[in-house]
């Protein structure tokens, strides 16, 4: 029995396409929001206000020459790039889009830590990329690209745990619907986690100020060096894709997910529309944070993570524990 | 107060750039407008009558208007030229000379030492073309009607 | 600072007597002959009576049995030449790198394009000309004319000397790079991320410019010469273009000098915006980058509306300016220009308080006062690490001699201090030109000059956006130069880069680099 609802699910709604086109509609508020700040216009032509303007680019990579160098480890140069997009789609679709998540479940007990080992496999395999292309440039990069999201990593599955501490389970769908049913979202209980885990995201999607892996000012073009048409495609649109599960898994965690006052029809539509304005806010945050700040150096990278925010995170941790054994039970 | 003079003013004049009108020129929606004394492409008058059209596609666009009281033989503009992009040629048996505009670097020399101020300078400036010959001034060879002017 | 006026000339004279000769108020300050090897001596003797004496060029020149050699010095308040000559058979002389190690890239300029050897110089190779260019023929000879030359076929591998500890690991900037705007060749050897040595290799935007002014005239020259720089254009015609009066003794009504120095200060203006954006952009700051390259886009509508052009602005000529500024002008300069100072605070709030930008400059590519003395280093550069040399002040040329401003020194000696050195820079043209504008003599802005030049020889020094530029210009009478010699401030900050970097982290070169605001164009004509 073919099941059509579960097929236009991963599909269409809210699966592969309309994740797909939110990934472009978040690119393009972020060419323009940084645009804007910088006082120009970002894109203008490709659409109305250029809205279609990375869907253009994305099109026009497709159309360019496909070159793989000679040297370079031929499969996983030729598939790292869509084994990474599809991992990180599928590890987007766990997330409760519209109330329930696109296989119509509200997941299982520790999908949390399931979708974050998914987004580091991804990650690993981008790096993969870079050095099965056996150039210097890219070497180097991806290189860096591995110490600085592994070494991110740490904090962030702490600090991704204090939610968990405080809803008291492992399961997304129950921290976010916890939120939805007292009205607090855990942006106010513990706002400490919410600072600690948008810059520990602003590392692992390593946007400026962490942005050493694309300074082009030392490594032309670091990972992507010697990466050309449909794979440079998707390198990038597996970077976007990257950018909206972040924000999307702050959403989840912090501000209640697609939760929300719902006033007249069906549920989901309103879930839905929820999702999408909470996601767009925190795209916008991050964008501001990486256009106001310059970039760190490595070294400076390193040291921050190992010395501020992984001992920042354990903190957080604990102090969200005594919070939620001692305080909590008092207040709510 | 001393406090606050220790943050850097960039983080509140970015969230007011965001409703602020941009600082950029939208060419080619919109033109710019230059100063009338600009050093653009020389030895022209784009509303004089009686020239001809060098094939820009322009309808009202750039041409030649060489008086006819040139001497053709004082060689001033070939002789100061620093790109050395006037050359004299010979037009329906007068020597009139030819700017070549993939040489010219519109320093507007020639403009200077012409002793009888045949060469002028205008303000167009968009002298892109996909055909290399097009950017070849020949000299106007109706030199009897200009003489009145 | 030295406060007391040490006659350099009577010092040598005293010195060396009547071993050498000495023509006072030739060239500037005057003019030693040392020949046969005294001219270490004199040099040496000037070091010793002044610390601040460093070489500004080496001038090597044809003059037909001999090849001439002359060594230009500046020191506090003096100017001196020293000239040797060699003969062309055998042209060796000795070198002075032990006793100035600034002068390692002059002598190897003037050993590759005339072929007069240095003994005591222990690098070989071409510096200057390309890989492929022949042995043997030395370009800046009269004898060799330049579209004559056959090449050589390119080596087939470069030999790349590798480091002999296996640890060090030699990483090549260059030519083409991102970071750098245009291409010069760096071979950085780190050891993990510390850096050891840096080799550079110039050279590659060598166009042969000081050969092609020989043929052509002085007028056109004019405009070759403003060629050598895009950002610096009008200071290299200003300074070619006074050089020339210098040796025509002609005298420029009042007008022109004001209004040249309207030109100049515009100028200086648009460099400085460039270079603070073009920082901004090397340490990942692209928002500064966009304030700044916006700020700068009215100063090039300003220089549009004197001149003409954005940015060839061509205002120079021999005998005074091209052009004057109209009097319906003014208004919009000076508010275009009160614009722009207004919105300097923001940008010096950012410098003292914005964190990030703090730990990228900081410390980063110190430069201490005594090696910014001993390797020559000028403008912004040297300004920064506490030398107070600017040729505005030293040796007023035009109308600065009348007009007040402050001189900008910082004494930290990093990056930071060499970006504020050049923001505090932008207020003062800022004054200089409302300045200007204010106090403008009536009269005329140009006087005729005849084409042809009579002979002799002068030499002169102003101050562009980056640094001390040096011009020498020999004419034989005729209507064309018969040796220009054109040193320009990168070629002379590239050695400090060479030692600021040693001992830093690889991360930092660029934005090491950037500070000292390169331009390759200016560096190999």
């Amino acid at each position: 029995m073919i099941d059509f609802t579960l097929i236009f699910r991963i599909l269409v709604f809210p699966g592969f396409t309309f994740i797909l086109l939110l990934t472009l509609f978040c690119d393009w508020i972020e060419r323009k929001i940084e645009a804007r700040i910088q006082n120009r216009v970002g894109p203008m032509v490709a659409g109305p206000a250029g809205i279609l303007q990375p869907l253009a680019d994305f099109i026009k990579l497709l159309t360019k020459e496909d070159i793989t160098p000679r040297d370079a480890k031929k499969t996983i140069f030729k598939f790292a790039p869509l084994v990474a997009f599809t991992i990180m789609v599928f590890a987007f679709c766990f997330l409760p889009i519209d109330g329930t998540s696109v296989f119509s479940t509200s997941g299982f007990s520790g999908d949390l830590i399931v979708i974050l080992a998914f987004a580091t496999v991804a990650n690993f395999l981008l790096f993969l990329a870079g050095w099965a292309s056996c150039n210097p440039y890219g070497t180097i990069g991806s290189a860096r690209v591995l110490t600085q999201f592994l070494g991110y990593d740490i904090p962030l599955f702490l600090i991704a745990l204090t939610p968990a501490f405080i809803a008291g389970s492992v399961q997304i769908a129950s921290i976010a619907s916890l939120q939805a049913g007292t009205f607090l979202p855990f942006i106010v209980l513990a706002p400490w986690a919410f600072v600690l885990f948008v810059i520990t995201m602003q590392a692992e999607l390593e946007k400026d100020p962490f942005d050493v892996p694309h300074s082009e000012s030392e490594l032309v073009g670091g990972l992507e060096t010697e990466f050309t048409g449909a794979k440079l495609a998707f390198l990038h649109l597996t970077r976007d894709v990257q950018v909206v599960f972040g924000s999307a898994l702050v959403v989840e965690l912090f501000l209640g997910g697609p939760y929300g006052p719902v006033f007249f029809g069906p549920s989901w539509i309103w879930y839905t529309l929820w999702f999408v304005l909470k996601v767009i806010a925190v795209v916008l945050i991050s964008e501001y944070i990486t256009t106001v700040v310059a970039r760190f150096r490595i070294d400076q990278v390193l040291s921050g993570n190992w010395r501020i925010l992984l001992p920042a995170a354990l903190l957080s941790l604990m102090l969200t524990v005594a919070l939620v054994t001692w305080v909590y039970p008092l207040v709510i | 107060m001393v406090k606050k003079s220790r943050i850097s003013p960039i983080f509140k004049r970015a969230v007011s750039h965001i409703f602020t009108k941009p600082a950029t020129t939208k060419y080619p929606f919109v033109k710019p407008i230059l100063p009338e004394d600009a050093r653009c492409k020389t030895v022209y008058e784009i509303k004089s009558c009686n020239v001809i059209d060098i094939g820009t596609g322009l309808k009202d666009g750039p041409t030649v208007d060489v008086r006819s009281i040139v001497g053709s033989n004082c060689r001033v503009c070939v002789r100061d030229c620093p790109a050395a992009a006037i050359e004299i040629v010979e037009v329906e048996g007068k020597k009139r000379p030819q700017i070549r505009f993939d040489k010219c670097i519109f320093c507007h020399q020639c403009v200077e030492s012409c002793p009888r101020g045949a060469i002028t300078s205008s303000i167009f400036y968009e002298l892109a073309t996909t055909d290399k010959c097009a950017l070849i001034q020949k000299p106007n060879p109706n030199t009897k009607e200009t003489k009145s002017q | 600072m030295s406060n007391n006026k040490i006659d350099i000339l009577n010092v040598v004279a005293t010195k060396l007597g009547t071993k050498v000769q000495i023509q006072p108020g030739h060239l500037s300050t005057g003019t030693i002959i040392a020949n046969n090897g005294l001219h270490r001596d004199v040099l040496k003797t000037m070091i010793d009576a002044d610390e601040k004496t460093g070489i500004t060029a080496i001038t090597g020149l044809d003059l037909g049995a001999n090849l001439g050699v002359y060594y230009h010095i500046h020191a506090t308040n003096a100017f001196v030449t020293i000239k040797t000559e060699v003969p062309k058979e055998n042209p060796k002389i000795q070198t002075i790198v032990d006793i100035h190690p600034g002068s390692l890239f002059h002598e190897l300029e003037v050993a590759d394009l005339l072929g007069v050897i240095f003994e005591g110089n222990p690098t070989s190779g071409h510096f200057v000309l390309s890989e492929n260019w022949p042995e043997g023929i030395y370009p800046l000879r009269k004898d060799v004319k330049a579209n004559q030359v056959k090449l050589v076929p390119t080596p087939a591998s470069e030999k790349i000397k590798l480091p002999e500890n296996e640890r060090l690991v030699k990483i090549i900037i260059g030519p083409q790079h991102p970071a750098l705007l245009e291409p010069e060749k760096f071979a950085v050897t780190v050891d993990g991320e510390i850096v050891t040595k840096v080799e550079p290799r110039i050279g590659y935007v060598h166009r042969g410019i000081e050969k092609a002014t020989e043929s052509r005239t002085y007028l056109q020259d004019v405009y070759l010469v403003e060629r050598i720089c895009g950002i610096c254009n009008s200071i290299h015609a200003c300074a070619f273009v006074e050089a020339v009066e210098k040796v025509g003794k002609i005298e420029i009504p009042p007008r022109a000098k004001y209004l040249r120095v309207i030109a100049l200060e515009l100028n200086r203006l648009h460099s400085h915006l460039l270079t603070l954006g073009h920082a901004g952009l090397e340490i990942g700051y692209e928002t500064l980058f966009q304030y700044f390259w916006r700020d700068r886009e009215p100063i090039m509508d300003l220089i549009e509306l004197t001149s003409g052009n954005r940015v060839y602005s061509s205002l120079m000529t021999v005998g005074g300016v091209r052009r004057d500024i109209k009097e319906s002008d003014i208004p919009t300069i000076k508010s275009v220009l009160e614009d722009l100072r207004g919105k300097l605070p923001f940008y010096r709030q950012i410098y003292e308080n914005e964190p990030t930008l703090k730990l990228r400059m900081k410390n980063v590519g110190v430069l201490k006062r005594e090696d910014a003395l001993k390797l020559s280093v000028v403008g912004p550069v040297a300004r920064g690490s506490g030398v107070d040399i600017d040729v505005r002040k030293d040796e007023p040329y035009e109308a600065y001699g009348e007009i007040p401003f402050k001189e900008i020194v910082y004494t930290e000696g990093d990056t930071w201090a060499r970006m504020n050195v050049r923001m505090d820079e932008v207020e003062e043209s800022i004054n200089i030109i409302k300045y200007a504008i204010d106090h403008m003599p009536t009269g005329p802005f140009r006087i005729d000059v005849a084409r042809s030049v009579p002979a002799g020889e002068a030499v002169n020094r102003v101050e562009a956006p980056r640094g001390e530029l040096f011009y020498y210009v020999r004419s034989n009478g005729t209507d064309m130069p018969d040796r220009v010699k054109v040193r320009t401030p990168t070629f002379a900050n590239i050695p400090s880069f060479l030692k600021t970097a040693i001992g830093e982290s690889i991360a930092d070169v660029p934005a090491n680099f950037v500070s000292l605001d390169p331009c390759f164009s200016c560096t190999d004509r």
